[in-house]
């Protein structure tokens, strides 16, 4: 039986090193930080107008903005406070304050994960979230008035433009939290917590 | 022992077909409606015909084209912004404007808080809007952004006159 080479014997004793050290190093990183990602009580992701209102209430409601956060943007450091629903954050954990909201979503993992995996550079000026208006050059309500749509990066990701730059960095964070992306209608900087409408 | 295996599968098929009815059931129930019932998603265009409103500015403009290129320049990402209106829709209008001009950009409210907030949201884009001190009255015209605030009482979209708004 052949005895396995050195090489391949530090190769081995590097890998498992980096293994074992690794994963503290990153769990203390986090606890650092002070964010753990929740994931509690997400409502379901509503498809269309009427479960829309089902799940979260007539647009404009005061619902649809009791909860809010701040969040600044990276290019030109200007802080954004912006409103959202209460279904969808404002809920007690390590790194956000009671706000008497029912969920962690937003506020805490969605926000949470941008910012450590060191995605935060990529959320530019122009972030807005509940406005009881209609959609642009429209006479539907927006997602907005229902507290389920974040504009994130809208600047520089505007409405008409069928490609992403910087949001692209993000978006499957917020994809994998409930939103869907407007990149699929041509409005890279619009996340709304809702699909076919 | 053929008969066993057309028996078992029988009984597998008849389940899988029931929980497929079940699920097909499920799915298709109605949604519990704990908001009441939807208002519809387009908004009333509702132009407040008779009422006192609270007319929010963003320009005054000697005709059309220019009050309409002034808005495209005034997007509010994927929201409505300003309305395009002749400003002759609103009595009183032009006297507490005092600016010449045929066309305005407007967005008009019931509520103070409805105009205040919608002069915030112009400002974190970037944009000068101003209440007019007075209130105008509405001589019917074009739809100008009424309804786009909320009822005091936190149910939802201020859709009928309030005491205020009235003559």
């Amino acid at each position: 039986m052949r005895k396995p080479r050195t090489s391949h014997r530090v190769m081995v004793s590097i890998t498992a090193l980096v293994a074992t050290i690794v994963p503290p190093i990153v769990a203390f990183h986090w606890s650092r930080l002070g964010w753990v990602d929740e994931h509690q009580n997400y409502p379901g992701t509503p498809s269309g107008y009427t479960q829309i209102v089902n799940r979260f209430g007539q647009p404009c409601s005061a619902d649809a903005h009791a909860i809010s956060m701040k969040w600044r943007a990276a290019d030109n450091g200007v802080t954004y406070t912006f409103a959202f629903h209460k279904k969808l954050g404002g809920r007690p954990t390590a790194m956000v304050s009671d706000k008497g909201g029912r969920s962690t979503n937003l506020d805490n993992d969605v926000y949470g994960h941008i910012q450590n995996q060191h995605l935060q550079p990529y959320v530019e000026h122009g972030i807005y979230g509940y406005a009881c208006r209609a959609k642009r050059d429209g006479s539907d309500w927006s997602t907005h008035a229902f507290g389920i749509a974040i504009d994130v990066s809208s600047a520089e990701e505007y409405m008409g433009k069928c490609t992403s730059t910087v949001n692209e960095n993000h978006a499957q964070i917020w994809k994998s939290h409930g939103w869907h992306w407007g990149l699929s209608f041509c409005d890279p900087m619009h996340f709304q917590y809702a699909t076919d409408y | 022992m053929r008969r066993a295996y057309v028996l078992i599968a029988g009984l597998t098929a008849s389940l899988v077909i029931t929980i497929g009815l079940m699920a097909a059931t499920a799915r298709t129930s109605p949604a519990p409606r704990p908001y009441g019932r939807a208002l519809g998603p387009a908004l009333p265009r509702d132009s407040g015909a008779g009422e006192f409103l609270l007319a929010v500015v963003g320009g005054v403009y000697d005709t059309k084209g220019e009050a309409e290129q002034a808005n495209a320049a005034k997007p509010f990402g994927d929201l409505q912004g300003f309305y395009v209106v002749p400003v002759g829709q609103f009595q009183g209008f032009k006297q507490e404007v005092g600016k010449p001009g045929d066309f305005a950009l407007v967005s008009v409210f019931r509520t103070q808080e409805g105009a205040e907030d919608f002069v915030e949201l112009a400002a974190g884009f970037g944009y000068a809007a101003t209440i007019l001190p007075e209130r105008v009255r509405s001589l019917g015209g074009l739809y100008a952004g009424l309804g786009q605030e909320e009822n005091p009482d936190g149910s939802g979209p201020l859709v009928a006159p309030v005491r205020e708004s009235l003559p």
